[in-house]
């Protein structure tokens, strides 16, 4: 580096501007490449400029810093950064001769602490879970009729009214209770968890909606503060968590009951469908008519049968008595001697009954012979032994 | 938007067993006329509350504090 000139009045060494910023540019230049942290703002590119530009500001004091970075680099680093970002920047101090400012000239810009916040939610995920606030069993189903709804939502937020308005067409006489809270920056930790349970707290409310419209990783990174998800996890009543968009998941989805990840999903869940309802209740009805009257009628037949038998009973007894008469007939038949005299055999008879043997006759005695067809009349001749 | 007791909800859930009941039929006739009679009380129990139920929008101060 070549020595700065300087010209000489008297015993006073003086430089003119340029050689003095020259020689504070080259200084600066030996300095080694740092890494500056800050808030992002006034960021300016521009696609004829060789160089974007931003403000770099110290969040707690308000300090700045203006940075300078080739514009080739930044587009590079697909950052797609906007105003009030942290980030850490790499680069060195370099002195802008022409108007002797300083400048930062950045090599690279990183997202401040993204990783570090992964890891740390990672962490905290790991633990919760470990703890089992995230179990499938602590998942509570939620009131097909809640007398209310509570919706803890962002100031003025667009998703208060988005889901208002789907749960007020699904349902119209629903009954929701706001909680506006501020769910952005620091405080929304502590006012989510107050919020929530003031919903909770609320004597109609029985099922809660934590909702936030879409944003960056870190505008959502509330939903994931430990406290939040505690407090989602020990809600006395179902939580939806409608925090985000599709792709989102903070650590509040993963505790809360139910997670919807659009307006209309999460009306879906908390409210019945009116029309639905209705129709199901006359539905209901009808299928109560039908069953009484099933009932009635099977009643009614079961009684017409019994009273058929009843009817039917005197004439079977009489029947069976009569077949039952007609088989002792045919065995009293085969019985008799009748059948036996048909065959040409005969009884004979004296007064002292039937006779076996000659021995019970006498020569001259009256007996009386019975044929298969009439009897005779007859006297004993003769006796042979 | 339902806050009376018996509240929608059991009111509804008696009615589908009472349907269901009917259906399966195991019921003598004296208690499924009983059962009919109780079902029609609760839906028209049920639409009243509906008809009765007015949508409304209560705000939480903020923060809740």
């Amino acid at each position: 580096m070549s020595k700065v000139e300087s010209k000489v009045y008297g015993d006073r060494k003086v430089f003119a501007v340029s050689a003095f910023n020259r020689g504070i540019a080259s200084w600066l230049a030996k300095l080694p490449e740092v890494w500056v942290e800050g808030e992002v703002t006034e960021l300016r590119r521009n696609d004829a400029w060789a160089t974007c530009f931003l403000t770099l500001k110290d969040p707690e004091t308000g300090a700045t810093l203006a940075v300078t970075m080739s514009r080739r680099r930044f587009d590079a680093l697909e950052l797609d950064l906007t105003d009030g970002e942290r980030v850490h920047i790499n680069g060195r101090p370099e002195l802008y001769e022409a108007k002797g400012s300083l400048t930062f000239r950045a090599a690279t810009i990183e997202r401040f602490g993204l990783g570090d916040h992964l890891a740390a939610l990672e962490r905290l995920k790991r633990t919760l879970a470990a703890e089992g606030l995230f179990a499938a069993e602590r998942k509570r189903s939620l009131p097909r009729f809640p007398r209310a709804v509570g919706l803890l939502t962002g100031v003025d937020a667009a998703a208060r009214g988005d889901i208002v308005a789907a749960i007020s067409a699904r349902f119209p006489p629903a009954w929701i209770v706001v909680a506006e809270t501020r769910v952005q920056g620091d405080a929304a930790a502590t006012a989510i968890v107050k919020s929530l349970t003031a919903l909770a707290a609320h004597p109609a409310v029985d099922a809660v909606i934590v909702s936030r419209g879409g944003g960056s990783f870190e505008d959502l990174l509330p939903f994931s503060d430990e406290r939040v998800v505690r407090a989602v996890a020990a809600c006395p009543v179902p939580v939806v968590s409608a925090v985000g968009h599709e792709q989102d998941t903070p650590l509040c989805d993963l505790a809360a009951d139910v997670r919807a990840s659009t307006p209309t999903a999460a009306a879906r869940l908390v409210v019945p469908d009116l029309d639905e309802l209705v129709a199901g209740l006359a539905r209901s009805r009808e299928r109560l008519g039908t069953g009484v009257r099933r009932l009635v009628a099977r009643d009614r037949e079961r009684l017409e049968r019994t009273a058929g038998q009843l009817r039917a009973a005197p004439r079977l007894l009489l029947e069976r008595r009569r077949a039952v008469l007609v088989a002792s007939g045919g065995r009293l038949r085969v019985l008799s001697p009748q059948a036996t005299l048909e065959r040409g055999y005969a009884i004979a008879r004296n007064a002292t009954g039937v006779l076996r043997s000659v021995d019970d006759v006498e020569v001259g005695e009256r007996i009386d012979v019975q044929l298969a067809a009439g009897s005779l009349g007859a006297r004993v001749e003769k006796v042979q032994p | 938007m339902i806050d009376e007791k018996p509240t929608f909800e059991k009111a509804q859930q008696e009615l589908d067993e009472i349907v269901g009941r009917l259906e399966r039929g195991d019921v003598p006739v004296d208690d499924a006329i009983a059962l009919w009679r109780r079902g029609e009380e609760l839906y028209r129990s049920c639409v009243a509350l509906l008809d009765a139920a007015e949508g409304r929008i209560e705000e939480l101060s903020r923060d809740s504090s």
